[in-house]
């Protein structure tokens, strides 16, 4: 388990020296609130968001956009280190290679949650969140929720990093698979007004119960326009276990060699 | 321990139609260096590969310090690969704590043997700086550094001398020498001059076999006392048949513009050389026999025999 330790710590210290990557991808979600947010409640009719106005209502979709993106972006140290012949070094010492990703995953999942809990926390004192579950009770629920999406999208990009050859290929696809997933969530727009085809593929769509978590943490009452938390959490926890469980059981498609 | 660190009889290892290992079989002695000679190609990676675990045998056996290798035999062996390993971003001693923490040391083994192995490798001024700002010379010697931190049993060091100048080299091979004493050393290389002056024994390979192995002395008998090579980009088979056949000339092999000849006697051999091709030759380089002789002596033999 120590070597575990040894990798999370590692891949975290390189993230926090990589202080052009810390601070833009925690600054890009808020600009995205600030300036999204407000452009689009002035020009819109927002009595028919749950929030009252579109930056509240953002937030919960903001929260879920840079857990998806941290994560995303921390897993690919993994092409980083590839390149730098620090994973091959990795790869020879007494460790399972499966030890060496719980150890990147783990950085991965750890970054991931903190920036999402950075921007759900800075947003706060500016719109009017009512934490119906006391402020306590709404950020254990936020962190809860944020946590199960994390690791569910770190053994996503562990398993796609294990086996695309190029960091550019992994982009690619990651953002191919995470931007629907992310139009389709209630991220952006409610779906509750979406044609029934939609709507079909928002609750399919994992991410969908995780704005909803955090909608319900923060801002919204429990009502018949939401999933509610029972549901968000039965959900997100199974997939978050079985997808983890998948991305850490690809170890890394790596030779000698290091093609 | 075990008279022998590594014992390999009959490995085999194909990718696609491609033979990397070919019924390789070696011995190599506890303790001391060994060379594993043969250019690129010829399945030295390969085979260090599967010494540390990364790679399996198809077929034949292989046993490390007296055990088939498996990822708790890494725990003995330290490895050097041909490209560097360390995170440019990390100082050179995080890069040795981090490597050290996964060969489980402790913090109080990694705080004395880190200060006493960079000072042993030149590197202890630059212990706070990036690996990025290193020389190619200082990250090879971290590299053998960090190989040897958890004091392992055998060292397999894949061309590690690659790209740097004789100086850091011999730098390295001193510090190496100094910083692992009863250390089994198992250098895969094609540098055959470096083989000759660091290695105790040394085998040829070709095409994923062995084609000799022993002492470098052993393997140069029975050469010529000299090697002549002849810059000879024009030199036919009919002329190189010649000269094969004066008094005292040994083996004679093509390799690209030139001509390698051992010889008993240079300063006969070579003015019979200008009288054989007046103005074709552009240059003559004459040494003692080296080991590098002696691997041509052995692939000129193994091509002889293949094409009988």
């Amino acid at each position: 388990m120590s070597a575990v330790i040894t990798i999370a710590r590692r891949d975290l210290m390189a993230i926090a020296r990589s202080r052009s990557q810390l601070y833009s991808s925690m600054l890009t979600p808020l600009l995205f609130l600030v300036f999204l947010g407000n452009g689009v409640s002035e020009g819109l009719e927002p009595s028919n968001l749950p929030a009252g106005n579109f930056t509240a209502y953002l937030v919960a979709g903001t929260v879920v956009m840079t857990s998806v993106f941290s994560s995303t972006f921390a897993t690919a140290s993994y092409y980083r280190d590839r390149d730098s012949g620090l994973l091959r070094f990795m790869l020879s010492t007494p460790h399972n290679p499966r030890m060496l990703l719980l150890g990147k995953s783990l950085a991965a999942l750890v970054i991931g949650t903190v920036q999402a809990l950075v921007v759900l926390l800075a947003a706060a004192p500016f719109v009017d969140f009512e934490w119906q579950y006391g402020v306590l009770g709404g950020v254990g629920i936020a962190i809860a929720a944020v946590v199960l999406v994390n690791l569910m999208l770190t053994g996503l990009a562990q398993a796609l990093a294990s086996r695309i050859q190029t960091m550019q290929g992994f982009h690619l696809l990651m953002n191919l698979a995470l931007f629907p997933l992310l139009f389709f969530s209630g991220a952006f727009f409610p779906i509750d007004d979406l044609p029934a085809w939609l709507r079909v593929l928002a609750f399919a769509n994992p991410l969908t119960y995780a704005v909803d978590a955090l909608e319900l943490a923060a801002y919204a009452s429990d009502g018949e326009t939401f999933i509610g938390l029972s549901i968000d959490f039965a959900v997100l926890g199974g997939l978050a276990v079985l997808v983890y469980a998948f991305g850490i059981s690809r170890t890394p498609k790596l030779t000698y060699s290091g093609a | 321990m075990s008279a022998f660190a590594i014992r390999a009889s009959n490995l085999t290892r194909r990718y696609g139609e491609r033979a990397a290992l070919d019924g390789f079989s070696i011995e190599v002695p506890t303790g001391g260096v060994f060379g594993v000679l043969g250019p690129n190609g010829s399945g030295k990676s390969t085979f260090i590969a599967m010494l540390a675990a990364m790679e399996a045998p198809e077929a034949g056996t292989l046993e490390v310090l007296g055990v088939a290798p498996t990822r708790a035999t890494l725990q003995r062996v330290g490895t050097v690969f041909q490209e560097n390993s360390a995170d440019p971003l990390m100082s050179a001693g995080e890069y040795l704590r981090f490597a050290g923490s996964l060969f489980s040391m402790s913090g109080a083994e990694l705080r004395t043997r880190i200060p006493e192995l960079l000072t042993r490798f030149g590197l202890e001024p630059r212990t706070n700086d990036a690996v990025s700002t290193l020389s190619g010379g200082m990250r090879r010697r971290l590299e053998v550094a960090r190989a040897l931190l958890h004091k392992p049993e055998l060292l397999l060091l894949d061309e590690p001398t690659t790209g740097i100048d004789a100086e850091e080299r011999a730098i390295l091979w001193q510090a190496l020498t100094d910083s692992a004493p009863g250390v089994t050393v198992l250098l895969a290389t094609n540098d055959l001059p470096e083989a000759d002056a660091v290695c105790e024994r040394v085998a040829f390979m070709q095409d994923g076999r062995v084609l000799a192995s022993g002492t470098p002395g052993e393997l140069k008998k029975g050469l010529r006392r000299e090697s002549v090579r002849i810059g000879w980009p024009t030199a036919t088979d009919g002329e190189l048949a010649r000269i094969a056949y004066w008094p005292g000339a040994g083996e004679v092999t093509r390799i690209g513009d030139s001509v390698l000849v051992t010889t008993d006697d240079a300063s006969t051999f070579v003015p019979r050389l200008f009288d054989l091709a007046p103005g074709a030759i552009r240059s003559v380089t004459i040494a003692t026999a080296s080991l590098e002789d002696a691997y041509f002596q052995h692939v000129r033999r193994r091509a002889e025999g293949v094409a009988k």
